[in-house]
């Protein structure tokens, strides 16, 4: 047990709160939301016990289970004699999550080469004069607005969603690791050379080595607005995926599936995040 | 007393080098155009010959152009005009010629200690396809004990060799620096205050070392400081340079002398009189020129006893 004197005032900046106080202190905002929550569907459900708008506890269960365990509208129905694990696998969140996953790793795939350029344009002054005034200027594109284009450009299929992405988030990435690139000490660099290394030594086993934990938090930072553009693009044109079904949902005012559904992202992109923290952290124990 | 001191200094001139110069520098000015300055000579009309051998300590008052000379020789920047010859050559580019070691930043932050003290001899020995031969791995074997007695004789423990300079004290940091450019047996050794964050204590012992080593090994050493003291224990020569004066053509090397050398610990020498009294003239000459010239006072009776800075 800790031998530090335990401060009593929540809103002293010199407080060191236990371990219980602290993991009880997380967890408010949850308990008061869920609360929250509830309150208003009682509430609404006084008024209209059809309500759909917030779904009572037992329609959100529904809800998950017609999910997790039922496949969508527009698929064949399930034999009733499937598994468990059929069911899931054929289900609509499974499917969904699979397309959406599916155009959401092929473009952070193709997202590693504006990590690369980011890198040259640091390290090689001729990349930099080629690539920076560009992409200083393309990343104030708003990509949204390149959407029309895109979908000329690539169809409706899922290149133009997965460009959007890439779009959208690869300038900010390429400028995110030029800047952190140029922040390596310009000693390390001139030590580098005095021990013959190449210009690709300095670049890559100097120079990306040592950022690489900063550009993965780059990565996790910019996980939020990959998933904006999937959706956007989902939302617009597109026959599957978590947004998609959100979109199609609405219009039957189906909060039972869209709740859940939001929170399931919320939940595959705080995975991805703390997999890469914990990532981070064992690849790059001197960070 | 500071007439004394040059009488002192009278004895100990620069003898007549037999070495091959090692570092030479010719007519060599640096100015820049300074936005709210206009045009900034740090250099003007330098001319050095730096001997196979020499420690040249190089003193001088903040922005005087002290580590300009040093980033020169390294290739880091170059001269407005003149040139500057390292190891026979024309410094057109940062190489192996010069070993480096600065004052901060001085080690690969991902790499651990062996590793950092291994990764310029790994170069040296091949690219990156010569890595996945057989051969390599053998190569590898030999140079970590090699890097491990290098280590070793900077005063480091074989227990800290898989250690990342994050958990490495300021002290251990300059020594692991100082052992991984002596690794790839530079001609040249630069180093730009590489002591000056250091306590006093690790300071010393770090002298006490680095002059150890360079009695053994004898590379040439630029070694760029504040400190008259280190200046005056380390050095053979010292070279001071004054800040350039506009409108002058003068050379910015006020001082250009050898120093007195004596098989004495630094421990024992700095508390001599005539170190003191050498001290006291060459701070005058470094730092004393303008206002500071008149709060210079006569050696103290303390300082004769050993009292140090």
């Amino acid at each position: 047990m800790s031998t530090l004197p335990v401060v009593g005032h929540l809103a002293d900046i010199q407080g060191r709160p236990r371990r219980l106080w602290t993991q009880s202190l997380s967890w408010v905002l949850f308990l008061i939301g869920i609360f929250a929550y509830t309150q208003f569907s009682i509430v609404r459900h006084k008024e209209n016990p059809e309500d759909r708008v917030i779904p009572s506890g037992t329609q959100l269960w529904q809800g998950i289970k017609a999910s997790v365990l039922e496949p969508a509208e527009e698929d064949d129905s399930l034999d009733p004699s499937a598994t468990t694990f059929q069911r899931i696998t054929h289900s609509m969140i499974w499917k969904d999550t699979v397309a959406s996953s599916r155009r959401f790793f092929i473009a952070i795939a193709l997202l590693i080469p504006a990590i690369l350029i980011g890198l040259h344009m640091a390290v090689f002054p001729y990349a930099e004069a080629f690539f920076l005034r560009f992409v200083l200027f393309f990343d104030k594109i708003v990509a949204l607005s390149l959407l029309p284009i895109l979908f000329i450009v690539f169809g409706i299929d899922e290149w133009s969603k997965i460009m959007l992405m890439v779009i959208g988030v690869g300038p900010t990435l390429m400028l995110d690791t030029y800047n952190i690139a140029k922040s390596v000490p310009r000693e390390q660099i001139v030590k580098a050379f005095t021990l013959k290394s190449t210009n690709l030594d300095v670049a890559y086993r100097v120079i990306l080595k040592q950022i690489m934990p900063q550009v993965i938090n780059s990565v996790r930072l910019n996980l939020k607005p990959l998933a904006l553009f999937l959706f956007a693009g989902e939302m617009i044109a597109s026959t599957d995926g978590l947004a998609y079904r959100i979109a199609i949902m609405r219009r039957h005012m189906g909060m039972d599936i869209i709740i859940p559904y939001l929170l399931w992202v919320a939940v595959l992109l705080f995975g991805m995040d703390a997999l890469l923290r914990v990532a981070n952290r064992r690849l790059h124990p001197w960070f | 007393m500071v007439l004394a001191a040059k009488v002192l200094v009278k004895e100990v001139r620069m003898e007549k080098q037999h070495a091959p110069v090692e570092i030479a520098l010719r007519d060599v000015s640096v100015s820049y155009t300074v936005a709210s300055a206009g045009h900034k000579t740090v250099l003007s009309e330098v001319n050095l010959d730096i001997y196979a051998g020499e420690f040249v300590a190089v003193l001088g008052e903040t922005g005087c152009g002290k580590s300009t000379l040093l980033r020169l020789v390294l290739g880091q920047e170059f001269p407005t005009s003149g040139s500057i010859v390292v190891d026979g050559k024309q410094v057109s580019r940062i190489d192996a010629r010069c070993g480096y070691v600065p004052q901060k930043y001085s080690l690969f932050p991902d790499r651990t200690m062996i590793q950092n003290v291994m990764y310029g001899p790994e170069n040296a020995y091949c690219g990156w396809p010569g890595r996945l031969l057989p051969s390599y791995r053998a190569f590898q074997r030999k140079l970590r004990i090699e890097a491990e007695e290098q280590l070793v004789r900077m005063g480091l423990r074989a227990t800290d060799l898989n250690k990342y300079p994050h958990q490495l004290s300021g002290g251990m940091q300059q020594r692991v620096a100082i052992a991984q450019a002596l690794m790839m047996k530079p001609p040249v050794l630069l180093m730009d205050e590489a002591f000056s964050a250091l306590d006093p204590s690790t300071r010393a012992s770090l002298q006490q070392q680095l002059r150890g080593i360079w009695q053994e090994l004898k590379p040439t050493v630029l070694f760029v400081t504040h400190n008259t003291s280190e200046a005056l224990l380390l050095g053979t020569r010292l070279i001071i340079i004054g800040p350039h004066r506009e409108n002058s053509q003068q050379s910015n090397v006020l001082l250009d002398m050898a120093l007195p050398q004596s098989s004495d610990t630094i421990a024992v020498r700095k508390q001599s009189r005539e170190f003191l009294e050498l001290r006291e003239f060459v701070k005058l000459q470094a730092y004393g020129s303008h206002s500071r010239q008149d709060e210079i006072q006569p050696v103290p009776e303390t300082f004769r006893q050993g009292e140090l800075l």
